[in-house]
């Protein structure tokens, strides 16, 4: 295994703080991590661990109180909020764990979005591949209440594949789906980061989501705790028993 | 942007329903008038145009500075054309025929007039009399049945008014004119032009000579040329213009009629500005609900935009992409608008060509109904759309991943704040126009009222707070959980529930406003009928009143002081002034003039009103005024006290010299003391009616209330102006109801789940209606009432003396209030009480 890995995005010393005075809580403290690229890393902690906290701040969708993170080359902390919605839009995909649709705009105008807002031509033959893969095909012109939840999931992915951005950030994608449904997803997710080398960071306290991973980060009180290569659903329970989840 | 915007718009049309309507009333409001005033200009384009058909020069009075004001279409200009002239200019090269016209001031009476003393308007419509040329070119009209008259005592009428006032071939028609009464046998039916469209006149043709006799002079008012063919009209009319007297023009029959109508549409102009002011109006009340819905949606879309922030959409981008939806409503809104006003048009000219015969040309949709419809709508939306988008903006990314949409709750303190300086900065732009002499007032009042509502809106959700506190006890006791529901319902959305009593107010402001002036006005009315000592005013039914009707009235046993007023306009220092000439001897027996010394220091000279003397004129100062029979420079001797009247007033000996013989707008009669006033009427009316029918007296009180169904008909017509705004701001009720119940849908359910009742469900959303309803209500009624009272305060050197509250209309808009409250209610309160509970509760709001 070669070891010259490109750094898709990193944080060094990354402190969040919510509320002021008595009430402060500490949701980052200190935290340095890298995400490599063509990698499907999660991110798994119990309640309150922070690591919702981390997505948001390492996607650039909240500021970090002290410390600073990168997108690629990138760095965010410190850009205006301009400039990091023009990162967003260009380099990165989001997967939520419910809310992912516009609800007026039918399944291809969702995923097509990304490219709409920034002008960009959709290449018709990745878009193609991507609905094919996650089987979308004949749910384009439906709009997101007439989808069931893995559909929609399905289409907020392929929303954030048909971009190619450098990183996509999911929060919980699996969370609200049946548990077929969720490995379908999850296989599809795993697919996009083997076959089209994708970049994906993903937040669950679901072991068996984390076991799609390739490397699982273990958050506790704000700090990275323990980090585990080539998952196992198994593996990842002991470790979360460990930490008293 | 657009698609989505569009896309967005279409996914979810109901909540934009009622923000449409709003918009298109205002909207429909406009472009019916448009298309009336077009119509109405079409219609009168083409009288003019057959009036004029079959002439090709006309010779009359030049217009001079003094009628131009006028635009009198139907009073009979000056004769000043003598049978002399009209041989001069059949003498002129290329003047084929030429008639010379006399119209004779006077009235066709109905076949079954009784005068009573009562007002009447006669005939209704005036008469319009001439000579009988003889020329179907120039008559203007054409004879349909009978013969035309052919000897001194008959008279043709065109074919719609003879049987309106009842009269058929053979009959004999009584004509009223101001040297006396005429009968003439009526021998045809003409009609004019094509279509006889006289706009509800009588036509009336009789002989040369007896129209000579009734008008009292052989003068022609003017002469109409027919001119040799092939001959050029423009250089026969430069050549006739040789040899007329002075005062006097030729002019081209195409000419004439492109000069009326233009006065006509110069007239309709306003009719238009006015229109346009309501509809402002109505969009400026339309605005508060659009403003309502875009927050509200902004709000229920708060996830949407947090994810679309997410994926990279910028802020500025959100706030066009809102903008667009606003606009894509107006757009739609805008169109069915003016189709619907186009359609009120179409049926409201029907109506009146029911009523009172074709006044209106072709009904056509006028280029103006869309512009303005369109940039009316549009303007209005997207300044009402443009805080919440701007607010959309803001929205934050992580709004996205949040459970719930909720708005976020800023105090109100700044709110407040704007509010409190906005409302003082009204008040006293209101009080600087009003009470302070200042150039162009009205604009400060204008401005400053708008300031003030803005700042009462802002400061109404503070005050609709501890409101809703306070009405809290009174709606539990009354309505138990229901009342208590409702009342949080209303304290947790103060701006909301602000902006919506707010919308309502602002039209009851108005209604109070125009209430209290007119009660007021009314009242000076009543007052100043009443300040006369005269018995009785004499009440002339067309034109001025006929020197030997006071003459007969002067004669009549008990007649102690008959005052008359005459009127006319003089120019002073290169002005036009308004001139008002009585008898100072007399004139204060019957009426208390307010006057600087009394009127009967005159001397010869001339008392000034307000508007002369604050341009610096003082009594002592010798004053030129020049009339059409020439100048006078006499001393000023008073000031007359009020503005409004007349400029200058004078005594007759003085008017005659500037004006010639004189026209009496007004005399007034004070009887003998100890006569009977009801049997010296009857008697007075009986010796008038043998020459002077349609002269008639009139009590001071049956002149009031006769004055007072005028002010009471402004009063209706602008209500009812208003009257859209009004269903604007109760269908605004209606929309934020409709609105929170769909956000609070969750909780209705929720209510429903543990046992509330679907009858509780509905009540509860109807006494929020009514609350909001009856509390804008209140605040409309403040603000107007006390706007009036302003306003008649500041209007006092008008005469406006006391100030009248209209405490039977406030009651009526209050009961009104309260029964727009329930209506609007109705909807939103069957949809919440309709929810059904598992899907409400489970429902992603």
């Amino acid at each position: 295994m070669t070891t010259t890995v490109t750094i898709a995005a990193s944080m060094r010393g990354g402190t969040k703080d919510y509320g002021s005075g008595e009430a402060t809580v500490r949701a980052l403290d200190g935290l340095d991590v890298d995400i490599a690229q063509s990698e499907f890393t999660a991110i798994m902690g119990p309640s309150g661990s922070g690591k919702s906290t981390l997505l948001h701040t390492l996607a650039g969708l909240d500021r970090l109180t002290a410390g600073e993170s990168y997108i690629g080359e990138t760095r965010i902390t410190g850009l205006s909020e301009d400039k990091i919605t023009q990162v967003r839009r260009d380099k990165i995909g989001f997967v939520f764990q419910a809310f992912n649709l516009i609800p007026s705009l039918s399944a291809k105008e969702n995923i097509t979005l990304p490219l709409d807002i920034s002008g960009r031509d959709i290449d018709p033959a990745w878009f193609d591949e991507i609905i094919g893969i996650l089987g979308l095909a004949d749910r384009l012109t439906h709009l997101p209440a007439e989808l069931s939840g893995g559909q929609q999931q399905r289409v907020a992915v392929a929303r954030a594949l048909v971009s190619r951005p450098e990183l996509i950030f999911a929060d919980e994608p699996s969370g609200n789906l049946d548990s077929r449904s969720g490995a379908e997803l999850l296989g599809f997710m795993r697919r996009a980061v083997k076959e089209f080398g994708q970049t994906i960071v993903m937040v669950t306290h679901d072991p068996t989501a984390a076991s799609y991973s390739d490397r699982v980060l273990f958050l506790a009180d704000g700090r990275i705790v323990d980090e585990m290569r080539e998952p196992t659903a198994e593996l990842v329970l002991d470790r979360m028993k460990q930490m008293g989840h | 942007m657009f698609r989505l915007a569009v896309k967005s718009v279409r996914h979810n049309p109901k909540r934009m329903v009622l923000t449409a309507i709003a918009v298109a009333l205002g909207v429909a409001l406009a472009s019916t008038t448009f298309t009336l005033t077009n119509a109405l200009s079409g219609g009168f384009h083409q009288l003019f145009s057959e009036i004029y058909a079959g002439t090709d020069v006309i010779v009359e009075p030049a217009p001079s500075s003094t009628d131009a004001q006028g635009g009198d279409q139907f009073a009979a200009p000056e004769a000043l054309l003598t049978p002399a002239d009209l041989a001069a200019v059949k003498a002129v090269d290329g003047v084929k025929t030429a008639v010379g016209t006399i119209q004779v001031s006077g009235a066709v009476l109905p076949k079954d007039f009784k005068p009573t003393g009562e007002i009447t308007t006669g005939g209704g419509a005036p008469s319009q009399l001439f000579n009988w040329a003889g020329d179907p070119k120039l008559d203007q009209s054409t004879l349909v049945e009978g013969h035309a008259p052919e000897s001194d005592d008959q008279i043709v009428l065109d074919l719609d008014s003879a049987p309106r006032l009842g009269y058929a071939i053979g009959d004999t028609v009584t004509v009223a004119t101001d040297s006396g009464v005429a009968e003439l046998t009526l021998v045809g039916l003409v009609r004019f032009g094509e279509t006889n469209s006289l706009q509800g006149a009588t036509l009336g043709y009789m002989t040369e000579a007896e129209a000579a006799k009734l008008a009292g002079s052989d003068n022609y008012q003017s002469i109409n040329v027919v001119t040799a063919d092939g001959a050029d009209k423009e250089k026969v009319a430069e050549a006739i213009s040789q040899v007329i007297p002075d005062g006097t023009r030729a002019i081209t029959g195409e000419a004439k009629a492109a000069e009326q109508a233009k006065q006509f549409d110069d007239l309709l102009q306003y009719v238009d500005i006015f229109a346009i002011a309501f509809a402002l109006i109505a969009l400026f009340v339309g605005a508060y609900i659009i403003v309502n819905t875009f927050r509200i949606i902004v709000t229920q879309r708060t996830r949407e935009f947090g994810l679309l922030r997410a994926i990279g959409v910028s802020g500025r981008q959100l706030r066009t992409m809102i903008l667009l939806e606003a606009l894509v409503i107006a757009v739609v809104a805008s169109t069915i608008g003016i189709a619907l006003g186009y359609l009120a048009a179409l049926g409201l000219s029907a109506l009146v060509e029911l009523g009172s015969g074709n006044i209106f040309g072709t009904v056509t949709l006028p280029i103006d109904a869309l512009v303005w419809g369109y940039s009316l709508g549009a303007l209005v939306t997207l300044v009402a759309a443009l805080m919440p988008a701007i607010h959309a903006s803001t929205i934050s990314p992580m709004e996205a991943l949040r459970e719930s949409a909720t708005e976020s709750k800023k105090p109100l303190s700044r709110r407040n704040i704007v509010g409190g300086a906005l409302t003082l900065l009204g008040v006293l732009a209101i009080v600087v126009g009003l009470y302070m002499s200042v150039a162009k007032p009205y604009v400060f009042v204008g401005a400053g009222a708008m300031v003030l509502i803005i700042g009462v809106t802002l400061l109404a959700a503070q005050v609709l707070v501890p409101l809703a506190y306070g009405l809290k006890a009174f709606l539990v006791r009354v309505f138990r959980v229901d009342g208590k529901l409702a009342a949080n319902n209303i304290r947790r959305e103060p701006r909301r529930s602000a902006n919506t009593a707010a919308a309502l107010m602002i039209g009851v402001m108005l209604l109070a406003l125009v209430a209290t002036f007119t009660q007021s006005l009314k009242a000076v009315v009543t007052d100043q009928f009443q300040g006369s000592a005269a018995d009785f005013f004499v009440v002339s039914t067309q034109g001025p009143i006929p020197s030997g009707a006071i003459d007969v009235i002067r004669d009549q046993p008990g007649v102690g002081v008959v005052s008359t007023i005459a009127a006319g306009t003089v120019t002073i220092d290169g002005q036009a002034r308004s001139l008002a000439a009585l008898d100072p001897a007399v004139a204060e027996q019957a009426f208390d003039y307010k006057t600087d010394p009394a009127l009967s220091q005159m001397d010869g000279g001339v008392f000034v009103d307000p508007t002369l003397t604050d341009l610096g004129v003082k009594v002592g100062d010798e004053l030129t005024m020049k009339g059409p029979e020439g100048s006078v420079t006499v001393p000023v001797t008073g000031r007359y006290l009020n503005s409004g009247d007349a400029n200058v007033f004078v005594d007759e000996r003085t008017a005659e010299k500037l004006l010639g013989p004189l026209e009496y707008v007004q005399a007034m009669v004070v009887l003998d003391k100890g006569v009977d006033p009801v049997q010296a009427q009857q008697q007075i009316v009986d010796a008038l009616a043998t020459d002077y029918p349609l002269v008639s007296l009139s009590s001071p009180g049956q002149l009031a209330q006769f004055a007072n169904q005028f002010i009471d008909l402004l009063l209706g017509v602008i209500s009812a102006m208003l009257g859209a705004a009004l269903i604007i701001a109760v269908l605004g009720v209606a929309n934020t109801l409709l609105l929170s119940v769909t956000e609070r849908t969750r909780e209705i359910g929720l209510l429903r789940a543990v046992g509330v009742r679907r009858r509780s469900v509905r009540r509860m959303i109807r006494i929020e209606s009514l609350v909001m309803a009856i509390f804008g209500t209140i605040l409309g009624m403040i603000l107007g009432v006390g706007l009036g009272v302003a306003l008649v305060k500041a209007l006092a050197e008008f005469g406006f003396t006391s100030v009248a509250i209209p405490w039977g209309w406030l009651a009526f808009y209050m009961v009104a209030a309260a029964v727009a409250g329930v209506l609007a209610a109705w909807w939103p309160a069957r949809r919440a009480s309709k929810l059904d509970i598992l899907q409400a509760i489970a429902f992603d709001g």
